[in-house]
């Protein structure tokens, strides 16, 4: 792991954002910011590499903050949320938010949001290969092995999971899915998805009702991991 | 395109109002005959059976047999509905039974004998609107009709029979059918069944019979009657071409009758709806009040003939002038009156005088801007009103007393003139009765002017002029005097007499305006809706001397007894009834109108512009008085601005509450996230910190194990908040379910994996048919279920023991168990374990008891059912019962 990467957490909560600092290993440089206006200020001067934001901050919305923030840089933003409304989670991912954690967390969860992010930074080198398991999906090939076994996908199928590799880790929102794939963000549309994933899964999953790979965001998205 | 191939947009409207008003409502279909006998019912009765065979459900309303074998026949295998019996001054009187048709919605129901008057006490005075109401309930009728009973028809029948009919019904019956069928028959046929004795009559009629079925009536009571159906056929024909867009423009024409309180008008107004009709134009009744006085009978009469004319289809307007013909000129350039129908001038020379000349000549001399016709008064037993009637109309107010007062005054007058004539001189006594008669004319009748300056002229002459004591006068310049003196009294009286009614007319003009912006005023100054139906019907009450009242829609849609305190005297069911009516057929009812008249008040819909709002009564102090045309027009157009008003208050109300309910919607939301967030965060931080800790005190066994501790009732806490957060939720009524089209096996897999901790102290199993079908459901809310229901398994059951999921497709229902192997639920506890905040009594404390009542409330937000059984041998099995809902389609690439 790259060990100068610099991580910017803003949190009016003393608590967490030590929950935070806990949880991530030494080689991260760590930024604090208790309100918005701080962490705005912060991420100009401190050039973090991953932001993590929370919701709920004194002098200003956290959303109002991640549009600010994202009207200048494309450093990934990792949201910290109690809601569990998936309409807030959508919310977040259009207003430009790479991901969220839902309070309580825990700090396994928060080091796997960090290590996705710094991936999409380019600071650990992503590959075409994706390897998780028994799974393993070469993009430049356009093949599938499960424990070493070629898979065969249909057309549509293979498109579902190589959007879910190109951003594996990451919430994919199924809106995105639909558009990508179908040309449609039709919610009505949602029930395709429902059937190709339900197919992925039987072909790649070792037991397909208890999925390690693909998994459900709900009424967010799915995530390959 | 040119002009000339444009559609009439009125006439194109009317086609689409007939199309769309058959759409809702039934369809009438009138057997029309000449007369008695020609088959109507039978044709009819043919008819329904057609119908029946082609699948309809036909019901008959009301046929009599009158004991024919041929007709009784044919009612075989049609469903007769019982008739009603209404007791009727201690008789039993059967009558059809309207509430047992309208309940049992048949598809067509026959009606016999269209022109039937129903026994009193019925809901309508006549059968014809019996089936009005049928038909507005969307059920077609079948009826029969003869051509002597169309009110338009009736003269020339009566003139050709020489009988007087009785029972009529408007043409405007006519115009509501979609079909009109003619039931023909040769006379000499007619007359030979006549004779083989297959005709009933009525028990009455036979004596009439003889007159009525000559052959030769006959034919032209066939003539008529063939006449009418071509008629019908050429409107058909019309309407038709109207959409086919080949008719040339053509002018609108209007037409208008002056309408009296004579019986002669009646004659007057079916002719101008005979004309009406044939040049498919509207037409308009006016009455003119020019301020003569009408007794009983006559107001009755001008009631009568006004309702005929609203029957006919004519819009009636009242209005008030000195002058027929100028209110006449008036209102046909408001309305834009293409031809006015008068009648034939009948009234004595003297009347002309008075009320300033002969209408039909200042018609005929002013209006140049339309047709006049003047219809004959052909068969019209028409007699000149007597001398003396005609006169009564020129009587005061109270009759003939102040002609007695008129006369008492002259008297003194001339008491008085004889002690002055010494010293005045006796002409200049005329100048005293001068002002005697201006004094009459101020205050008194037409009537009583001509009285005095006749008396006055003729007792000058007889105690002043010269010889004394007679009726001769001397001197030529007396003589002159003394007709220049009546002639000028007679004028100025007059003159002074109108300057005194136009007064009046204008003091009732000015009332009027005072009454509506009195009520307006009512209205807008007042605080609330019960303040202002209050000030109106105070106002009404004292204008028209009896008691109003309010009845407003309750929350269910009807009229609401209980609620409104907004009118004075208890109503019984049959008065309730009758509002309901009114409210329901957005007609007036009860006292003072045809339908349902027997009720003590009269009711009439509350509307505004929208919606039906209510109902308002009217009860009269003196019932046996009716309100004349002012007095009801004045009482609608103030209900309809009181409707209006009310109509506005609850607009408001609504938006208020509407208002209301976002504001406490947003403070939900903001309640709701504000406690997720300062209860969640410090659980972020504890439980945090606990995987933080183990790490450090791995080494020390009681250390770890209170970090374990820290940490599970820390998840424990969270689960409550979750669960209070839903329970709020749920019970808030705001909350929108978010459909969407998911996989179950999904939702499973995903309470699994998020609740692996919880759980593993469980094995679970899954056992789910194969290809299950997608279900529209919310996933987030359901997911919560789920995880109630296994949770619940988890803490009520041994540690160790299996927790299975099973879900199967039964009769397009989707069944969803959770089983476990614990205790089970003891039978008296079973029908309380969805209840909220219950607990079974004695078991492990942890739960707040609310979260099977959320997996109810979220499974019946889905329109599912949950229920518990017994699992065997032993534990609990929750079973969630789902509907399922047609699939949606499948990708193209998967059909294979």
């Amino acid at each position: 792991m790259n060990p100068t990467s610099k991580i910017l957490i803003i949190d009016d909560e003393a608590a967490v954002r030590n929950v935070v600092k806990l949880a991530l290993t030494a080689g991260h440089i760590l930024s604090e910011a208790a309100n918005g206006a701080e962490g705005l200020e912060k991420a100009s001067s401190f050039h973090p590499n991953v932001v993590i934001l929370d919701l709920g901050l004194p002098d200003m919305n956290g959303l109002e903050v991640l549009k600010k923030l994202r009207s200048w840089t494309t450093i990934p933003i990792i949201i910290l949320t109690v809601t569990d409304d998936e309409k807030t989670k959508v919310a977040l991912l259009d207003a430009g938010a790479d991901d969220y954690l839902t309070k309580p967390f825990g700090p396994e969860e928060l080091q796997a949001r960090i290590r996705v992010a710094l991936r999409h930074t380019g600071l650990i080198e992503a590959t075409p290969v994706f390897q998780s398991g028994n799974l393993s999906v070469d993009l430049n090939q356009k093949s599938v092995l499960v424990s070493g076994v070629p898979v065969k996908l249909t057309n549509t199928e293979y498109e579902v999971l190589a959007r879910l590799v190109r951003d594996h880790g990451k919430v994919v929102p199924q809106i995105q899915l639909l558009r990508q794939i179908w040309g449609t963000a039709e919610k009505d549309q949602s029930h395709y998805l429902r059937i190709y994933i339900n197919q992925l899964r039987k072909k790649i999953e070792l037991n397909p009702s208890e999925p390690i790979h693909i998994l459900t965001e709900p009424g967010v998205g799915y995530r390959l991991v | 395109m040119s002009d000339e191939s444009r559609l009439d947009p009125d006439a194109l409207l009317k086609v689409i109002d007939v199309e769309a008003k058959s759409k809702f409502q039934g369809k009438l279909r009138i057997f029309l005959g000449m007369s008695a006998g020609v088959g109507k019912t039978y044709a009819m009765l043919n008819a329904a059976h057609r119908m029946k065979s082609e699948g309809k459900s036909v019901l008959i309303g009301l046929v009599e047999t009158h004991g024919r074998a041929e007709t009784a026949k044919l009612l075989h295998g049609l469903e007769v509905i019982p008739k009603k019996s209404i007791n009727h001054r201690g008789i039993a009187i059967e009558e059809m039974d309207l509430d047992a048709i309208l309940a049992r919605k048949p598809d067509i129901v026959v009606v016999d004998e269209l022109p039937h008057t129903n026994v009193p006490g019925s809901r309508h005075e006549k059968r014809y609107q019996d089936v009005l109401e049928i038909l507005d309930a969307g059920i077609d009728v079948f009826t029969a009709l003869n051509v002597q009973h169309l009110e338009s028809r009736k003269d020339t029948v009566e003139s050709i029979t020489g009988i007087r009919i009785r029972e009529t019904v408007p043409d405007s019956m006519l115009d509501r059918a979609s079909l009109v069928e003619l039931v023909d028959i040769a006379p000499s046929e007619l007359l030979k069944r006549l004779r083989e004795g297959k005709v009933y009559l009525g028990d009455k009629a036979i004596e009439a019979a003889d007159k009525f079925f000559k052959e030769d009536r006959l034919t032209a009571l066939r003539e008529i009657a063939l006449r009418m159906t071509a008629e019908r056929v050429d409107q058909d024909l019309q309407r038709f071409s109207v959409t086919r867009n080949d008719v040339p423009w053509q002018t609108n024409e209007r037409l208008l009758v002056a309408v009296s309180h004579s019986p002669y008008s009646e004659k007057l107004i079916r002719a101008t709806r005979r004309l009406a009709y044939n040049l498919e134009s509207p037409w308009i009744a006016v009455h003119i009040d020019t301020g003569i006085k009408l007794n009983d009978e006559d107001q009755a009469q001008l009631v009568k003939n006004l309702q005929l004319a609203r029957e006919l289809s004519a819009e009636v307007i009242t209005t008030t002038d000195t002058s027929l013909a100028s209110a006449i000129k008036r209102i046909a350039r408001q309305k834009n009156v293409t031809q006015v129908v008068v009648g034939r001038p009948t009234r004595r020379w003297f009347r002309d005088v008075l009320e300033g000349g002969s209408l039909l000549a200042r018609l005929v001399s002013e209006s140049h801007e339309v047709d006049i016709h003047v219809i004959r008064v052909e068969n019209f037993t028409h007699q000149r009103p007597s001398l003396w009637t005609e006169l009564a109309l020129y009587r005061t107010k109270t009759g003939f007393i102040k002609y007695w007062n008129t006369l008492w005054f002259l008297s003194g007058i001339t008491f008085l003139s004889a002690f002055a004539e010494d010293f005045i001189g006796y002409r200049a006594i005329g100048f005293i009765y001068l002002l005697a008669v201006l004094i009459v004319g101020m205050f008194g009748s037409i009537g009583a002017v001509l009285f005095s300056a006749t008396f006055s002229a003729l007792i000058w002459d007889y105690l002043f002029i010269q010889p004394k004591f007679t009726f001769n006068i001397a001197l030529p310049e007396d003589f002159i005097l003394c007709f220049a003196y009546f002639a000028v009294a007679l004028i100025t009286g007059f003159l002074t007499n109108r300057i005194r009614f136009h007064e009046k007319l204008m003091r009732e003009r000015e009332d009027r305006m005072t009454v509506l912006y009195g009520v307006l005023k009512d209205i807008s100054e007042s605080k609330n809706k019960e303040e202002f139906i209050n000030k109106v019907r105070t106002r009404v009450d004292e204008l028209l001397e009896g008691d109003s009242g309010v009845i407003l829609k309750g929350r269910d849609g009807l009229l609401d007894f209980s609620g409104s305190k907004s009118y004075s005297y208890p109503l019984d069911e049959r008065e309730r009834a009758v509002a309901l009516w009114t409210f329901q057929n957005r007609k007036s009812a009860g006292w003072s109108t045809e339908t349902l008249s027997q009720a003590k008040a009269l009711y009439i819909p509350l509307q505004g512009a929208s919606e039906n709002i209510g109902a308002f009564m009217f009860r009269p102090k003196k019932k046996a008085r009716k309100f004349g045309p002012d007095q009801e027009n004045m009482l609608y157009t103030v209900v309809g601005q009181l409707g209006l008003a009310i109509e506005r208050h609850f607009l408001s109300k609504r938006i208020a509450e509407t208002q209301r309910l976002e504001d406490s919607e947003k403070l939900q939301q903001t309640i709701l996230s504000s406690v997720s967030h300062e209860l969640r965060t410090p659980l972020t931080a504890i439980l945090g910190s606990t995987a933080a800790l183990e790490g450090e005190v791995a080494a020390n066994p009681l250390a770890k194990n209170i970090v374990k501790d820290l940490e599970n009732n820390g998840e424990r806490l969270n689960r409550v908040i979750e669960n209070l957060l839903d329970m709020s939720r749920l019970s808030s009524g705001v909350l929108a379910l978010s459909l969407e089209w998911h996989d179950l096996s999904d939702l499973i897999g995903v309470v699994i994996k998020k609740q692996t901790k919880a759980l593993s102290s469980h094995r679970m199993r899954n056992d789910l048919q194969s290809e299950l079908p997608l279900i529209r459901i919310d996933f987030r809310l359901f997911e919560h279920a789920l995880t109630n229901l296994l949770l619940n398994s988890a803490q009520y059951s041994e540690q160790g023991t299996e927790i299975v999921v099973h879900a199967r497709v039964k009769k397009k229902h989707l069944l969803i168990s959770v089983e476990d192997q614990g205790p089970g639920i003891p039978e008296e506890y079973i029908g309380k374990v969805f209840e909220k905040f219950f607990r079974i009594p004695g078991t492990l404390p942890g739960g707040t008891g609310l979260g099977l009542s959320i997996v109810q409330n979220i499974v019946e937000l889905h329109r599912g059912t949950i229920r518990y059984e017994k699992n065997e041998p032993q534990g609990s099995r929750f079973v969630i019962d789902l509907p399922l809902e047609p699939q949606p389609e499948i990708p193209e690439e998967l059909k294979e």
